[in-house]
């Protein structure tokens, strides 16, 4: 296989990094460089969507460092849109921008960085280089969170990389353990901490040792994921994070942990069977979901509300890894849905907020009227959210509780209905208060930098592409995955 | 030599050395603080002139206060009877193991702090409350290093403890010995009344624990309870040089080894005596409700203690 | 070196990291705590060399170098400096008081002797032996970073997680491979510049590192 793919997708965000370090940030030429090197990324990551379905499994590095099958095909296809879409709508462009040039620069460095990480966490064949990859992320989006110092970011960012970095270092302990595992029946071996090899050898492993590895390992990623109980600097990193980093942290990084749990997952069903694991996705998933629900209700801005709203939809996804093949396939199709959804709710409240200067839903009112195709975005989106149809994220809903049901767990599916039920009221309510009414004095009217509006009206469109019939390329990649994840 | 005689005479050894100690580690203390200090058979000269004076006891003390420097001294001397101060193994090894040496030893605290009680001195009533707490922290600790030190050996016999370590010498830097001899060390701090948690001399009532409960006594009574205490210190130390470090005990009963072993003893309790002058003349006192976080930091040493000797039995 | 004295060792080496750990819970002030995470470092890399030389690795050996370098030596220096910033604050008292947090962290070990206990009878290895005590301060760092209240002693506590997390591996696989490793010391480096760069920022905007402060952010 060669190395192209590979170094397209890999090199092209380091390049943007050290190009946004050199040139001067308020240059269009950077700007312009910045974005193309984002498409360069897409594209490779396209590629290699292809190539998957082709049936290739491309390969790179010495003891198989990288390898890409169709779950990391997908992730990385993501990340790298949504990394595409922060590096074009990203700080310093249109006239509303307040970032100062040291703030861009060091923006895009950073979020270039984040991005080189996220796509060698779901590149990687080594379970300790993905670690190493998922550590770096915390650091990298980390240092951008307070880009703005305030009081409120400060404290957002240190909750972040304090309770970030302690979940790793769980899953690190986590992953020692499976290697101890490993390295007890077979010795040392240098490749020993490939997913391929983990696999082939779980039926070996000791029971009670994977248990607690995998006990750690939840624990660890699912800190990253947004899991209850280990959720608590969501709401605020993602609330106080410029638009762009928590597109780019509610969008994908979520994903990316979620990747992780999926790897190890099949490693330990196929070492304890599937009772074990998916009795802990389950408890964690349905606290997610009833701490996010429950939270929903009392938001009173609307960013800590999309926040809420991802671990709402991160238990949903962990929750369904749970029910069998049919839940697999629902939860991969719903990650997809999220990514295209959360993103671009973020890039509008972004809008918003630069507009209205508030973070406050009381504050904003009258939105379809200020701003009609920011807020039209804004409804588009919330809708999706909802898991309403036309928007994919209804099917991907319907096809969880679906398969809930099949797989015998009709009272979990009734509280989670329940539940959603109540994130539907509650996040429909505060969207009617921003939506309608009159507009606050002082606030201009119009839409700014309307181009920027074109690539998001583009993810709206997908939504509803997605809803009304899932692509058939996508059904065989998704299909594939469940091959790969196991029961 | 017969072996029953063998627990009067350590009993007579113990008595004799025991204020020789206490004095020897005053001295030590002095030239560390550049003082030429009183010389180290002071406390024998002291003791003489305690017992010629009167004694004079509260009009409300009763019968508790002059009964208790006779339980407490003889406590402390049956204690002598059963650690391995010479020899093992030891005659009286029936009636009593390393848990009976350490609750005879709380007998006589006990009874030394109902004395503290009685007159109805405030003093005393402080001093008694200030002994329980720190008795009550340091006793879960002796119990554990103890259950650690018995784990390796098989039995709480002290002969069988220091015999282990007798016959297989690596076991002495065992983390779990060495862990089990700072705990004890900690302990023994704070049940003979040494800084860092009792000033031994110090004068100011406030700060007292120890000399605070026996603020009523004089006369013949105070220097029973002085010499008890001395021979409670020198208990300890043979506890921590003979158990951690068991080598010149005899294990025959000539007049060589017999010889050999109380010359050995006296070298180890100088060395202990020099260690804590040393520790003496370098930290100061702790406020009192600090001393639980010293006693507690021991208590998880000898936990640790507890835990290495299990993990490498 | 025959295996019984390695075990002795491990357990040995294993101990005096957990009682630099515990270390944490019962000194005050942030000199001491600094100290304690040194000396923590120091025996960690003591032992890795111990385990290097058992199984003639000269990998380990490199691995002990650079836990030396770093977490011994280049480390403290820089926590050092941010002490003598912040040093002078006044004492905080922790959430839990000192004695309790002892026998708590006396509890956690207890705890994690019976989580591994399965993972001792598994393993072969002669190290095995210092797991649990490994395991023991992996809580007893979680225990800290939980209860203190300045910024400063929880990057302390995460760093003495990531030195039992070392530990763990070392003792357990006797190292694993090496690129990871090299990683994973990059990635701690990395994150605690990044830490020590927050506890400033967090100095400047709240003009102390008490995380009490940190309380804006409600629901």
């Amino acid at each position: 296989m060669t190395a192209a793919p590979f170094l397209a997708l890999l090199l092209s965000p380091i390049l943007a990094a050290a190009g946004a370090l050199v040139l001067p940030p308020r240059w269009r030429t950077a700007s312009v460089l910045h974005a193309g090197l984002g498409l360069i990324s897409l594209l490779a990551a396209l590629r290699f969507v292809a190539l998957v379905l082709d049936g290739w499994t491309p390969t790179w590095g010495a003891t198989v460092l990288f390898r890409v099958d169709a779950l990391s095909a997908l992730l990385a296809a993501c990340v790298a849109f949504v990394a595409a879409l922060a590096a074009l709508l990203g700080p310093c462009l249109g006239p509303d921008d307040h970032y100062t040039p040291a703030q861009v620069r060091r923006f895009r460095v950073f979020s270039s960085l984040f991005a080189f990480t996220m796509l060698v966490a779901v590149t990687a064949n080594n379970v300790g280089v993905m670690w190493i990859a998922i550590e770096a992320t915390t650091i990298a989006s980390a240092v951008i969170v307070p880009l703005t110092v305030t009081k409120a970011s400060v404290e957002a960012s240190w909750k972040y990389i304090l309770i970030g970095s302690v979940g790793i270092a769980l899953a690190f302990v986590g992953t020692v353990l499976g290697y101890f595992d490993f390295v007890t029946l077979v010795g040392q071996r240098e490749y020993a901490l490939n997913w391929t090899v983990l696999l082939a050898n779980a039926p070996v492993l000791h029971p009670p040792v994977i248990q607690l590895a995998f006990v750690f390992i939840l624990i660890g990623y699912g800190t990253k994921a947004g899991l209850a109980p280990m959720h608590t600097w969501l709401p605020d990193a993602h609330s106080e994070a410029p638009s762009a980093l928590s597109a780019m942290m509610s969008g994908v990084l979520l994903a990316v942990a979620l990747y992780a749990i999926v790897r190890w997952k099949a490693v330990v069903t196929a070492a304890v069977g599937h009772q074990f694991p998916n009795r802990l996705l389950i408890g964690l998933g349905l606290l997610s979901l009833a701490i996010a629900a429950l939270s929903l209700v009392i938001q009173r801005q609307y960013k800590r509300l999309l926040a809420y709203s991802s671990i709402e939809h991160t238990g949903l996804m962990c929750l369904g890894l749970a029910l069998g093949p049919l839940g697999v396939f629902a939860s991969m199709l719903h990650l997809v849905n999220h990514t295209l959804a959360k993103s671009m709710m973020f890039f509008v409240s972004g809008r918003i907020l630069d507009r209205y200067g508030s973070p406050e839903i009381g504050r904003v009112s009258g939105l379809l009227r200020v701003m009609p195709w920011t807020g039209g975005l804004f409804a588009a989106g919330m809708i999706a959210l909802l898991g309403l149809p036309p928007f994919g994220m209804f099917l991907s809903k319907f096809a969880l509780v679906r398969a809930g049901f099949a797989d015998g767990k009709g009272w979990l599916m009734a509280a989670v209905l329940a539940l959603l039920a109540v994130a539907f009221v509650s996040l429909l309510a505060h969207l009617n208060r921003m939506l309608y009414g009159p507009a606050p004095d002082g606030i201009r009217r119009g839409e700014s930098g309307g181009w920027a509006v074109v690539p998001l009206v583009a993810c709206a469109t997908m939504l509803v592409g997605l809803g009304i019939a899932v692509p058939a390329p996508i059904t065989e990649l998704l299909g594939r995955i469940v091959e790969i994840a196991g029961r | 030599m017969s072996p029953w005689l063998l627990g009067p005479v350590q009993a007579a050894l113990a008595l004799l050395l025991a204020p020789g100690l206490v004095g020897a580690i005053r001295w030590m203390k002095a030239r560390l603080q550049n003082r030429s200090g009183a010389p180290p058979w002071q406390p024998y000269l002291e003791l003489r002139k305690l017992f010629a004076k009167e004694v004079v006891v509260s009009n409300n003390a009763s019968w508790l206060f002059r009964a208790a420097p006779f339980i407490v001294f003889g406590s402390t001397v049956a204690v002598t009877l059963l650690v391995p101060l010479l020899a093992v193994p030891l005659p009286f090894d029936g009636a009593g193991d390393l848990l009976v040496v350490v609750y005879l030893l709380l007998l006589g605290t006990f009874f030394l702090a109902l004395a503290g009680l009685d007159p109805g001195s405030p003093f005393g009533g402080m001093g008694a409350s200030r002994e329980m707490t720190v008795a009550a922290l340091a006793e879960p600790t002796m119990a554990l290093a103890i259950f650690a030190l018995a784990w390796s050996a098989g039995s709480t016999n002290l002969g069988h403890i220091a015999a282990r370590v007798l016959a297989t010498p690596t076991e002495a830097l065992a983390p779990g010995h060495v862990l089990a001899f700072a705990a004890i060390f900690v302990v023994t701090l704070a049940e003979t009344g040494r800084l860092p948690v009792d000033n031994p001399a110090t004068h100011l009532e406030l700060t007292m624990i120890h000399e605070a409960m026996v603020l009523e006594y004089s006369g013949r009574y105070l220097a029973l309870i002085e010499w008890a205490a001395a021979l409670k210190l020198l208990v300890f130390f043979t506890l921590l040089g003979n158990l951690f470090a068991p080598w010149g005990i005899a294990a025959a009963l000539t007049p060589g080894a017999l010889l050999w072993a109380v010359l050995t003893l006296a070298l180890k309790l100088l060395a202990l005596g020099g260690v804590v002058a040393l520790v003496e003349t370098h930290i100061a006192k702790l406020r009192l409700f600090r001393v639980p976080e010293l006693l507690s930091a021991s208590f998880i040493l000898a936990l640790l203690a507890v835990t290495a000797s299990f993990l490498l039995r | 070196m025959s295996p019984e004295l390695v075990s002795q060792l491990s357990v040995g080496g294993s101990t005096l990291v957990l009682l630099a750990g515990l270390a944490m819970l019962w000194r005050r002030g942030v000199r001491a705590h600094i100290g304690a995470f040194t000396a923590q470092s120091v025996a960690l890399a003591a032992t890795t060399a111990m385990v290097g030389w058992f199984t003639g690795d000269w990998q380990l050996w490199a691995v002990a170098a650079l836990l030396l370098l770093i977490k011994g030596v280049g480390i403290p220096i820089l926590l050092e400096r941010m002490a003598r910033r912040f040093g002078t604050e006044r004492e905080l008292e922790p959430y839990v008081n000192t004695a309790t947090s002892l026998l708590v962290g006396g509890l956690l070990v207890l705890l994690a002797y019976l989580v591994t206990a399965r993972l001792v009878s598994v393993s072969q290895l002669p190290t095995r032996t210092g797991m649990p005590l490994a395991m023991g301060l992996v809580f007893v760092s979680l225990f800290v970073i939980i209860s203190r209240k300045k910024a400063l002693t929880q990057v302390l506590g995460f760093l003495m997680l990531e030195n039992a997390v070392a530990l763990l591996a070392v003792l357990g696989t006797h190292g694993i491979p090496i690129i990871v490793e090299i990683g994973v010391f990059l990635d701690v480096a990395l994150g605690f510049i990044v830490m020590q760069v927050f506890v400033y920022q967090i100095h400047e905007t709240f003009e102390s590192i008490d995380v009490e402060q940190l309380n804006r952010l409600r629901e």
